[in-house]
């Protein structure tokens, strides 16, 4: 994977590089429906940094999805209620931070596609059936990029005259019924045909880049035309354009054949690579994302229980949650052979009871955590997790839980001596 | 490809329905009264009645009397109009052609605004704008276009005076020679523009109002398609490329908001077809619906079973011309995964 | 109703009749339900009482007109006179007729019609869906092409040539309608019947023994009802539509107090500014329509789920 970062052990050092690209503070997003509020996403943070993978895993209705849009102010609002909290983001070449949820739609139009894109789970039900590969992924270019469009195309940015603005209207597809007539006429046909050529050599230029054998091939097809790889290797190229900041990327692989799965992961991880993009994985295929991810953050009932580096998480495992979860993947199971099924069912969040939303299910829940939600607390480097068992109340007679390390763990690990609960989110 | 098969068979159907029709309107014409009443032009004198019963061997069983009726038919033969004292065939073009006018500049309505104001309300859901529509759009279907076409009458041309009733000014088209009966058209033939002006001006009352109930069921159609097709994953994606609302509204939704809308456009047609009798007749259109409605009053059966005759074969033809556009249509994307 | 014929005392078969008329009770019920809570709906189910209660309490609200009540009155000396006038509320035609005794009245014709077309055409529509449905085969090919061809025809058209043919009277109006609109009842009680016979649960029946006509009372009916019950209530807004259409046009009776007549009646006046005589007949052809068709398809989202609630 990526260089990860070189992080110090001892907590309290500063951190060196890479800087955060992302950082959501404190996202609640809740759901107005007609049976109450769904507090969908509670109190969610973790940063972003530059260059890295982050998973964000959990069972469906965890809320990962609901957080990654967010990001892009896709989630749907008349159900959701506005937000709270931020989604700060900062450009990777320095200039200010943003606040994601402040962001008006022109801005948010701006940042979309260009500096944070996303590709979705489904490409055969995320490409539109009714459009060519070359108008959806052209649309990228002309609404983000048309200045190289225009350039590509011989046209100067001072070219004046009514053919000339006529053609800047079109690159940035601005054009109505009547100018797309008039550029068809044969005074203008010329240059319309040069502007396409240059969106064309573009979009040649993407689809390459995602090892697509002969791009000129493809650009007239419609979606249903393509194999299930191809769709998504369109999607991929639509995303990385304009060589975003951060890509998020929902269960990218979910629909795809499994010989396929494992080259557009590849295929994911070289792009990522070569423009030290920042990809937030969005899965709830563990063992996937343990191969892609540099760190994880798993999610339930819309907080994250425990976020920390990728093989650490998988070899030490602290949140009950996420050891239940490596304990019911066939591959990691312990030689044992027993597959442990979580019991219980996700609780329904409309408002929600108070204390740790896992502990029902829990099998070491003790009072204290009925009684009120734990933070996010650092207990490795890197590494933190929400568990009164490792970040007990002070000051209560409530006693807390304990969770002993499974038997096969490599270190036989103990929680970490308690803390003050630290209201500061730790990634 | 079983929607081919099935097409294929719609059209092989097709001529034996259109034998059917003429089976229930050569049992109308026996019905009410008269077989020869078809035929009679004028006050016949006893050996030209017997000369009539003759020829279409009106004495034999009925099924040859349908025989000679049919193939009668079948080489222009539709008997003798008496509202218009001439034989049907010669009178149905001009008044075909005014019907087609009226129609086309009906549909053309229907389909803009209809498509318009679905899209505007699909976009704003359970906002004012979708509630206004919806209104619009129940009432159309129940809407008694008799009564509609009245109440705009008084409105626009009684009390505001803003459009005139009948076809043409006559005055403006005596000069104007008709080559295709289709007064608009025939004007921009003409090179004059005064006369298309006069004709676009007296088309739009009558166009608007035969329009509504097409609009509404369009407009109600292209709505909830819309906001189907708002739910779907491509809206997002194309939204997260940062493509401005109104262009994913254009470029992505409504592109495939149209398709099931093309199957209500088909469906209206024939609303249309039915709402030019009443609509002639109330904006005084010399076409066939009002010739048809004459017809009825004077029992001129010619006259009456030639209208039934054309619009069935039409309304036939046209729906299944429309489940072939939507087949097409839905090929693409039906074919995908 | 529990009792299954048979020796066998097949505990199959008494619960297989219970379901289906629990079945039938919770589905009324749900019915009701999502009728009350709609607005639309509910706005329609108002307009509807209302008029049908116009139509029953006529002879209270206005005098009924001697000797034939079903004419519309004419005072000779008050002839054009605008609607507020204490004696005429809505006004009068140009030939003295009342028009509030029109409208009140009209709506009693209406419903005669409606009724009288509706109940005919429903009637022949089961019974003759259902044989083709059971019988299929040849039957069947016969029945159906016979529907396709009657549905070739537009329906005004084709109601338009009927009534014109067979002379100008209401009386050949309701027989012109019942002649158009019974074919929707055969199309929707065939398909029922044929979804039906291919269920599994018919076939268990007929091992127990059942005859066909238990089949078709327990297990199409009940499920059947449901659709023809819709289309009905469409209808009963409809028919009037249509036939108000055909009065305008001229195939009733001139004088009778029903909506359509009165529109045509009230068009020469429109010229001169006297527009009441036929805005209000008009409109109630309008509401009449309107608030079954709110009604119809109220119950229609109901039972029609995979249809798109336009909510």
């Amino acid at each position: 994977m990526t260089a990860s970062s070189s992080v110090d052990v001892a907590a309290g050092e500063p951190r060196t590089d890479p800087k955060p690209v992302v950082a959501v503070n404190n996202l609640r997003v809740h759901f107005q429906v007609k049976a109450g509020v769904v507090e969908a996403v509670d109190g969610v943070n973790f940063e972003l940094l530059e260059g890295e993978t982050l998973g964000l895993v959990g069972e469906t209705g965890c809320g990962k999805s609901v957080t990654a849009r967010s990001f892009l102010g896709l989630v749907p609002s008349p159900p959701a209620l506005p937000p709270q909290g931020t989604i700060d983001y900062r450009h990777r070449n320095g200039g200010g931070v943003v606040d994601l949820l402040t962001l008006d739609s022109e801005a948010m139009g701006d940042i979309r596609g260009n500096h944070i894109a996303m590709i979705f789970q489904d490409p055969g039900k995320a490409l539109n059936p009714a459009l060519t590969v070359r108008d959806q992924l052209g649309e990228v270019f002309l609404i983000h990029r048309s200045a190289d469009v225009l350039e590509g195309a011989g046209f100067g940015a001072d070219d004046t005259g009514l053919g000339a603005s006529l053609i800047r209207r079109a690159a940035r597809l601005k054009s109505g019924i009547i100018e797309r007539l008039l550029l068809a006429l044969p005074p203008l046909r010329n240059r319309r045909n040069r502007l396409r050529a240059s969106a064309d050599r573009l979009i040649m230029e993407a689809l390459a880049d995602t090892q697509i054998p002969n791009p000129a091939n493809i650009l007239d097809r419609y979606p249903h035309e393509l194999s299930g790889g191809m769709k998504q290797r369109v999607m991929i190229a639509q995303a990385l354009a304009c060589n975003p900041d951060v890509l998020i990327a929902d269960e990218p692989t979910t629909a795809l054949d499994v010989t396929v799965q494992a080259r557009i992961i590849e295929l994911i991880s070289q792009l990522q690579r070569r423009h030290n993009t920042s990809v937030l994985y969005i899965s709830h295929d563990l063992s996937l994302v343990r191969r892609v991810c540099d760190r994880i953050a798993v999610m339930y009932a819309g907080r994250i229980v425990e976020i920390g580096p990728a093989d650490q998480l998988f070899a030490r495992p602290k949140h009950p949650y996420t050891r239940g979860l490596l304990a019911a993947i066939p591959s990691l199971a312990s030689r044992a052979g027993e597959l442990e099924a979580i019991e219980g069912t996700v609780p329904e969040l409309i408002d929600p009871e108070p204390g740790c939303r896992f502990a029902d299910r829990c099998r070491h829940s003790t009072e204290m955590c009925l009684s009120a939600e734990p933070n996010l607390v650092d207990v490795d480097v890197g590494h933190a997790v929400s568990c009164f068992a490792y970040a007990p109340i002070t000051g209560s007679d409530q006693t807390p839980p304990t969770v002993a390390d499974p038997a096969p763990a490599a270190a036989s690990p103990s929680p970490a001596p308690a803390r003050a609960t630290d209201d500061r989110t730790a990634s | 490809m079983q929607i081919r098969q099935y097409l294929i068979r719609r059209l092989l159907i097709l001529p034996f329905l259109v034998i059917g029709v003429s089976i229930v309107v050569f049992a109308l014409t026996r019905i009410g009264g008269s077989p020869v009443a078809i035929y009679l032009s004028h006050e016949m004198t006893p050996e030209e009645v017997t000369a009539i019963e003759e020829r279409y061997h009106l004495d034999e069983p009925v099924p040859v009397q349908y025989f000679y009726w049919a193939s009668g038919v079948l080489q222009g033969d539709l008997g003798w109009s008496g509202v218009s004292a001439a034989p049907v065939t010669s009178v149905f073009p001009s008044k075909l052609a005014a019907t087609i006018e009226l129609a086309f500049a009906a549909a053309a309505v229907a389909i803009s605004l209809g498509i318009a104001l679905g899209t505007y309300a699909g976009a704003r859901r359970n906002r004012l704008p979708d509630h206004l529509t919806r209104i619009v759009a129940i009432s159309g279907a129940a809407m008694p276009l008799f009564w509609f076409a009245i109440v705009m009458l008084i409105v626009f041309w009684v009390n505001l005076g803003w459009f005139p009733i009948g076809r043409s000014d006559p005055d403006i088209f005596a000069s104007i020679s008709h080559p295709t009966n289709l007064y608009t058209v025939d004007a921009v033939l003409a090179g004059n523009l005064r006369a298309f002006g006069d004709a676009i001006w007296h088309l739009i009352l009558p166009a608007v109002t035969l329009g509504y109930g097409a609009t509404a069921i369009i407009a109600r159609m292209m709505r909830s398609s819309l906001v189907e097709q708002l739910q779907e994953d491509y809206v997002d994606a194309a939204r997260a490329k940062g493509l401005p609302e109104r262009l994913v509204l254009r470029r992505h939704a409504r592109r495939n908001a149209l398709m099931p809308t093309v199957t209500v456009i088909g469906l209206s047609f024939g609303f249309l077809l039915q709402g030019t009798v009443v609509a002639e007749i109330i904006f005084r259109w010399p076409g066939l619906g009002r010739w048809m409605a004459d017809s009825v009053l004077r029992g001129d059966q010619a006259t009456i079973m030639a209208y039934v005759l054309f619009t069935s074969v039409l309304f036939l033809v046209v729906n299944l011309a429309v489940d072939v556009l939507y087949a097409y249509l839905d090929r693409r994307v039906i074919l995908g995964d | 109703m529990t009792s299954v014929v048979g020796a066998a005392d097949a505990l199959d078969g008494s619960t297989l009749y219970d379901s289906a008329a629990r079945v039938r009770v919770r589905r009324t019920m749900e019915l009701a339900r999502s009728i009350l809570s709609n607005p639309t709906t509910m706005a329609g189910l108002i307009l509807v009482l209302a008029l049908l209660a116009m139509a029953l309490l006529a002879p209270i609200i206005t005098e009924p007109n001697t000797p034939d009540p079903a004419q519309m009155p004419r005072d000779w000396g008050a002839i054009a006179v605008p609607p507020g006038s204490p004696d005429h509320l809505l006004g009068t035609t140009n030939t003295g007729g009342d028009v509030f005794y029109g409208v009140v009245w009209g709506s009693r014709t209406s419903l005669r019609l409606s009724i009288l077309v509706v109940s005919i055409t429903v009637t022949v529509g089961v019974i003759v869906g259902s044989v083709a449905g059971f019988l299929g085969g040849r039957v069947d090919e016969i029945l159906m092409r016979i529907v396709d061809v009657f549905l070739s025809i537009p329906e005004l058209i084709f109601a338009l040539a009927i009534a014109a043919v067979l002379g100008p009277a209401f009386r050949n109006i309701i027989l012109a309608l019942a002649v158009v609109f019974w074919v929707k009842y055969a199309r929707i009680m065939r398909g029922q019947v044929i979804t039906v016979k291919r269920n599994d649960y018919v076939d268990a029946a007929r091992v127990i023994g059942d005859t066909r006509l238990r089949i078709f009372a327990k297990d199409v009916l009940p499920n059947a009802i449901t659709p023809v019950v819709v289309q009905a209530t469409m209808d009963m807004g409809n028919i009037v539509l249509v036939g108000a259409t055909l009065s305008f046009i001229g195939l009733a009776e001139a004088g009778l107090a029903e909506w359509g007549v009165l529109v045509a009646e009230g068009q020469a006046g429109i010229s001169s500014g006297r527009w009441w005589a036929s805005t209000f007949p008009g409109l109630m052809v309008f509401l009449w329509a309107l608030g079954f068709n709110l009604v119809g398809d109220g119950m229609r989202d109901v039972l029609d789920p995979r249809t798109e609630k336009s909510r």
